[in-house]
């Protein structure tokens, strides 16, 4: 991998974070929701109209309120929220390690599941077991997010049901807490995330089980074990890994939207929903505006380990 | 081709289980649409939160309308929402993905791969919340936010696919009696794609009803009407109360059309790739 | 590799070991924590920007107003809060003079000298007032006193400078404040006790200036700990000015309110609690669980559990197993819900040709008639809901409960036979976009209010949903007149029929609360001869008359006012309020075991 690779690679980046950020702010504030009117009082004049739209700066012009917004991202100085008056940093600072803590249980469970799924079925191809797990995951695949998220609570957080966790809330100050609110939404996560992780796996490990040399130890009597994490899952951690990287953002923006909004939980999912509902932009561009830079950037690294993998990909 | 397709599905059980459970659901959704069936979503039959009988078969709702009728009008939205992302976003992949495999490496690929690199890099119910927003009050908003996503992996495909197909020789020897681009693009490159655009039309009509779901759970769905979302939005206001005929009526129909769904995408899937069957 | 196995049976075993666990306790030391649920979440938590009722009562018990009601009379009589005394009013009713408690200190903040709180001043009073004309502190309370105030509205057009005095606002020395009206204003007093009103030293602005939102500093009897999207933390403020509570004075009805458990109060100091907890959670259901499951002191009923919390509706009872854990009160709305027709659309109101004019009253009108309130009000409010016909809501003493409510009554044949006499037909109506802001049980109302009319023969087809993401989405859209159908409800500012009557008041048209836009001379020449009168009989008379314009006129389709129903722990000594009132009661909220009060 040359030096000059790297760089094109990086540079190759800009043109994609300008790209997200202009659609972002295109769409999210320039047509987005108007505050204006939930800061005016009773019986507004027109003159305390514009004095509203002035104090959010909705009265300059596109480019101009583009190019700060450009800045505000580059410095990270993210401005105040228009809700709250809290700064976005310290907002995104206070919810994002409860969003993560909310969401990591479920997707490493999630993936750790499907993998161990995955690679029972490509194992055992054909067989019965092979047939049950998939079988299985397209029954896991074909319930809807929401479905499942109210079902489990209507299982196990209400009196219908077994009634053992909170119906929502996040009251977090020790393990025992943690695991008081996290087990609901970590089902839910496992549950929507298995059929398809699963059916990644078997894909994944299937191609690699049907490669020469694996048969060959196979046929020297190998143990299936021994053979599986030694030859099989060491091959194919590139699209493993690149998968697991790609879905963190949207894990943690996505996943949470709905979690959070749907359990009450203040992470940044749910700052985001009720940024949404409020018409709150200063948050709102800034969540936008970070999740595509993280993923522009995780693009970016992605490309560049699998040049080091494959010296080939770097060629011109 | 087309023709040992068939034949490959018709022979898979899983598949052709999947094909009558769409196609159950896909007259239901026209009988809706030619005024034969759930004509009466809206109106209030009966009263509140009644259970089910005879007159309503899976009861009534908070305002008293029968969870029948509107779980047979909820299919036909999910229909009509599925079958015009489908369509649109297939057709729109299909192109863009087609061009930039053809022009592999040329300005027009660098501008596709840019667009598809910025939409893939927004989260996709920001960026539906946000064309929800810009498109206010419009019907279509829905649509287009999940159009405008969807298209990508489409096109990515059919790119890689396009780009092993313009190397054949008959597609060589087009160019060397000096074709026009464009002819050979529609003539001969894209039907060779079709076993391809099928299958992932089948996947994307899974996303799109599912997406349709959580996106009237979040308030960005349909205007008019009624969809399963909307029902599953109702239902979790109601189910903690021990009112469970919405989210059972909705939950279910959306999950044996789902389960249809997948299983006809998956059969599909095994009979065009030939690769796989014959291993 | 078997890392990763182990690390997934650890997960396994935790998340096995969670079940069941309740939330552990992290404190010994017994606190008086009162915890209550609120239905939604404020945004700012300041004074100047404390629009919603959520902001309200917190920013009450952050802050101190010059006024507030007393705890327990009912109707709703004024108290003073650091005022001494009820003001002093000339006789022309021109200049008010206030007079300050000395001694109220602001709580300690780094925004003082030394960090310690300084004593609460007049012109502290005045600097908060004047923040509302200045354009760069977001204020949006202004609307209490424009053109109300002696040289304030100038003050603004000059540059808002706070060094500059104001005329008719003016700190005399450090205990007076001196009011000058440009006409008599008998609702002042009123709008004083509003968190709008409430006072913020200058400090505090200037050090924090926009995030004074999220930083609170003032001299009210709690200080906020800890906030987010979902809950806030208030403790007790120990520099609050200690007042011994008094009962007699609070307007304490002992035939009415023993039960409660209030005398123990007597002589105490206030607050009597250590901690407030506010809950925010929007979902009625998810808000009854949690009160069911004992996390929750306090709450107002969710209407989705009327049924199984009354035994009786008339008169209103709690059931009996439930009467043993908590406390009842059936509480009415100071407001009402309403569908107002956008009389400035020339299609259905407002019309300078007389004959259409005349039409499209008959239009209103049969939709009036097809209206079914006795529906709604099941549906929606468990048929506790109180239908009055016009704006006067039983909660003002104008309101007359002899009154013809025909209005209010359902016919539908007179509603087919009206549009038919004047040639509406199938045809003929227009087509009307009726707004909301997106929720699942807005967009119930409207397709309840779509039956309605379609049993009167208006086509589906022509009664169209027109969704908004955000509430102000929505206030835009029916201020700039794109909403011919505009659902809303009102809650009153002050315990006065004035801030009813106004709502219908032609130049308070939109944007203003008249989103109705009705215009009508008569009225609007009514409203302006009683502006300066206080509740006599002789407006009442007048408002009454106002009130039948209204109802002819079939402006709008009013109203129901919702009874409240709250629910309290017995173990919780409280007459709790969201009317006028308000998060002033929390100051007076106690356990009557502090033990239980650790979770």
């Amino acid at each position: 991998m040359t030096r000059s690779y790297v760089a094109r690679r990086l540079l190759y980046g800009i043109p994609l974070v300008l790209g997200v950020t202009f659609i972002s702010f295109l769409l999210m504030v320039y047509f987005g929701p108007d505050k204006t009117y939930e800061l005016l009082g009773k019986n507004p004049t027109a003159d305390q109209i514009r004095e509203v739209r002035q104090a959010l700066g909705y009265d300059q012009p596109f480019m101009l309120r583009y190019a700060d917004y450009l800045k505000q991202l580059v410095t990270l100085d993210l401005g105040l929220s228009d809700s709250s008056g809290e700064s976005v940093s310290s907002i995104l600072g206070r919810t994002l390690p409860i969003s993560i803590a909310l969401v990591l249980p479920g997707f490493v469970l999630g993936n750790i599941a499907g993998l161990m799924l995955g690679l029972m079925a490509a194992w055992y191809r054909g067989k019965w077991l092979d047939k049950l797990i998939m079988s299985a995951s397209v029954v896991g695949m074909s319930v809807s997010f929401l479905v499942i998220i109210i079902g489990l609570q209507i299982l196990l957080c209400t009196p219908y049901g077994l009634n053992l966790f909170p119906v929502r809330g996040w009251q977090v100050h020790d393990l025992g807490s943690y695991l008081y609110f996290v087990t609901v939404p970590t089902l839910a996560l496992v549950f929507v995330t298995l059929g398809y992780n699963t059916r990644f796996y078997r894909a994944v490990m299937a191609d690699e089980i049907d490669r020469d040399h694996i048969r060959t130890l196979r046929a020297y009597g190998a143990s299936p074990f021994e053979l599986m994490f030694k030859h099989v899952l060491k091959n194919s951690l590139i699209p493993i890994l690149t998968r697991i990287m790609f879905s963190i953002p949207f894990v943690v923006i996505s996943g949470s939207l709905l979690l959070e909004s749907y359990f009450g939980i203040p992470g940044i999912g749910l700052v985001t929903f009720n940024a949404i509902t409020s018409g709150d932009q200063p948050v709102l561009k800034a969540v936008v505006g970070l999740t595509g830079v993280l993923f522009v950037l995780a693009l970016t690294v992605n490309d560049l380990l699998y040049s080091l993998v494959d010296p080939r990909v770097a060629k011109p | 081709m087309m023709n040992d397709t068939w034949q490959r599905l018709k022979s898979d059980r899983y598949g052709m289980g999947g094909l009558m459970v769409v196609a159950a659901f896909a007259f239901i959704a026209i009988c809706v649409w030619s005024g034969l069936l759930g004509q009466g979503w809206s109106e209030v039959s009966g009263n509140r939160w009644e259970s089910a009988s005879a007159s309503h078969w899976f009861g009534t709702n908070l305002l008293g309308q029968d969870i029948f009728q509107r779980t047979l009008f909820g299919t036909a939205t999910a229909f009509e929402v599925g079958l015009i992302v489908t369509l649109c976003s297939t057709i729109l992949g299909a192109l863009l993905g087609a061009l930039s495999g053809w022009y592999s490496n040329g300005w027009l690929d660098e501008v596709i791969l840019w667009i598809k690199g910025v939409l893939d890099s927004i989260p996709f119910y920001l960026f539906a919340a946000a064309i929800a927003y810009a498109l206010q009050g419009n019907t279509w908003a829905m649509h287009v936010a999940m159009i405008v996503t969807f298209w990508t992996t489409t096109a990515r495909i059919i790119r890689g696919e396009v780009i092993r197909i313009k190397q054949r020789e008959y597609i060589e020897a087009a160019q060397a009696i000096g074709l026009p681009d464009l002819l050979i693009i529609f003539r001969h490159v894209l039907p060779n794609t079709f076993h391809i655009l099928l299958v992932q039309a089948s996947i994307v009509f899974v996303a799109a009803i599912n997406t349709e779901v959580i996106l009237s759970f979040l308030g960005l769905g349909i205007q008019d009407g009624v969809s399963w979302g909307l029902m599953l939005a109702e239902s979790s206001q109601e189910v903690l109360a021990g009112h469970f005929g919405n989210f059972i009526a909705a939950g279910s129909f959306l999950f044996i059309l789902l389960m249809g769904f997948n299983l006809l995408a998956d059969s599909l899937q095994d009979a065009v790739d030939t690769r796989r069957v014959i291993q | 590799m078997p890392n990763t196995i182990k690390i997934a049976m650890l997960l396994g075993l935790l998340l096995l070991g969670g079940c069941g666990d309740p939330p552990a306790t992290q404190n010994d030391v017994p606190v008086k924590t009162y915890k209550h649920a609120m239905d939604g979440a404020p945004g700012s938590l300041d004074p100047a920007q404390s629009a919603s009722l959520y902001a309200n009562f917190m920013v009450v018990n952050l802050y101190d107003t010059l006024y507030r009601y007393k705890y327990l009379a009912r109707p709703y009589q004024l108290q003073p809060n650091v005022a001494a005394g009820l003001p002093e009013i000339s006789d022309d009713g021109l200049r008010i003079t206030i007079r300050l408690k000395p001694g109220v200190y602001f709580m300690d903040d780094p925004a003082f000298a030394q960090g310690v709180g300084r004593e609460l001043h007049a012109h502290d009073f005045v600097y908060s007032i004047k923040r509302h004309f200045d354009p760069a502190s977001r204020a949006q309370g202004a609307w209490l006193w424009q053109n109300r105030i002696e040289g304030l509205d100038d003050w603004k057009v000059a540059g808002s400078d706070y060094d500059t005095e104001v005329e008719g606002l003016r700190a005399l020395d450090d205990y007076t404040i001196q009011i000058t009206l440009i006409q008599p204003f008998p609702q002042l007093i009123h709008t004083l006790t509003q968190a709008y009103a409430a006072i913020v030293p200058r400090e505090a602005v200037e050090k924090y200036g926009q995030m004074l939102s999220s930083h609170p500093v003032g001299s009210g009897p709690f200080r906020l700990d800890s906030r987010n999207d979902t809950r806030a933390v208030l403790v007790k403020n120990p520099d609050f000015r200690k007042e011994p509570f008094d009962l007699e004075d609070e307007g304490y009805d002992p035939a009415s309110q023993a039960d409660l458990g209030l005398h123990v109060l007597q002589g105490k100091i206030p607050p009597f609690v250590d901690r407030l907890e506010f809950e925010f959670i929007t979902e009625d259901a998810a808000r009854w669980n949690a009160f069911s499951a004992g996390e929750l002191d306090f709450i107002k009923v969710p209407v989705s559990q009327f049924d199984h919390v009354l035994s009786t509706r008339s008169p209103l009872k709690l059931s009996p197993q439930l009467g043993e854990r908590y406390h009842f009160e059936a509480s009415p709305e100071s407001g009402f819900i309403y569908t107002n027709f956008n009389m400035a659309d020339e299609r259905l109101g407002h019309h300078p040709d007389p004959h259409q004019a005349s039409r499209n009253r008959a239009l209103r009108c049969a939709m009036v008639k097809a209206f079914d309130w006795e529906k709604r009000n099941e549906i929606f409010f468990y048929n506790i809901g109180r239908v009055f016909p016009g704006a006067l809501a039983p909660a003002v003493p104008e309101y007359d409960p002899d009154a013809d409510i025909s209005y209010n009554r359902r016919d539908v044949q007179g509603a087919i036979e009206l549009l038919q006499a004047n040639g509406w037909n199938e045809n003929t109506l227009p087509t009307l976009d009726y707004g909301f802001p997106n929720s699942v049980t807005e967009r119930q109302i409207f397709e309840q209010f779509r039956n309605f009319m379609m049993d009167a023969g208006y086509p589906s087809s022509k009664i169209r949903p027109m969704i908004f993401a955000t509430y102000g989405d929505y206030q835009r859209a029916y201020s700039q007149g794109k909403v011919a159908l505009i659902n809303s409800s009102w809650t009153m500012d002050y315990p006065d029929a004035e801030n009813l009557m106004q709502l219908y008041y032609g130049p308070n048209a939109s944007p203003g609360s008249n989103s109705a836009n009705y215009d009508n001379p008569d009225y609007n020449r009514l409203y302006e001869a009683s502006a300066a009168m206080s509740e006599s009989p002789e407006r009442t008379a007048i408002y009454r008359q106002m009130n039948q314009m209204l109802i002819d006129d079939c402006v709008s389709i009013n109203g129901i006012s919702r009874t409240l129903l709250f629910l309290w722990d017995r173990n919780i000594i409280m007459k709790p309020d969201r009317s006028f009132l308000g998060g002033y009661f929390m100051r007076f909220v106690d356990l009557a075991e502090p033990s239980r009060a650790a979770p």
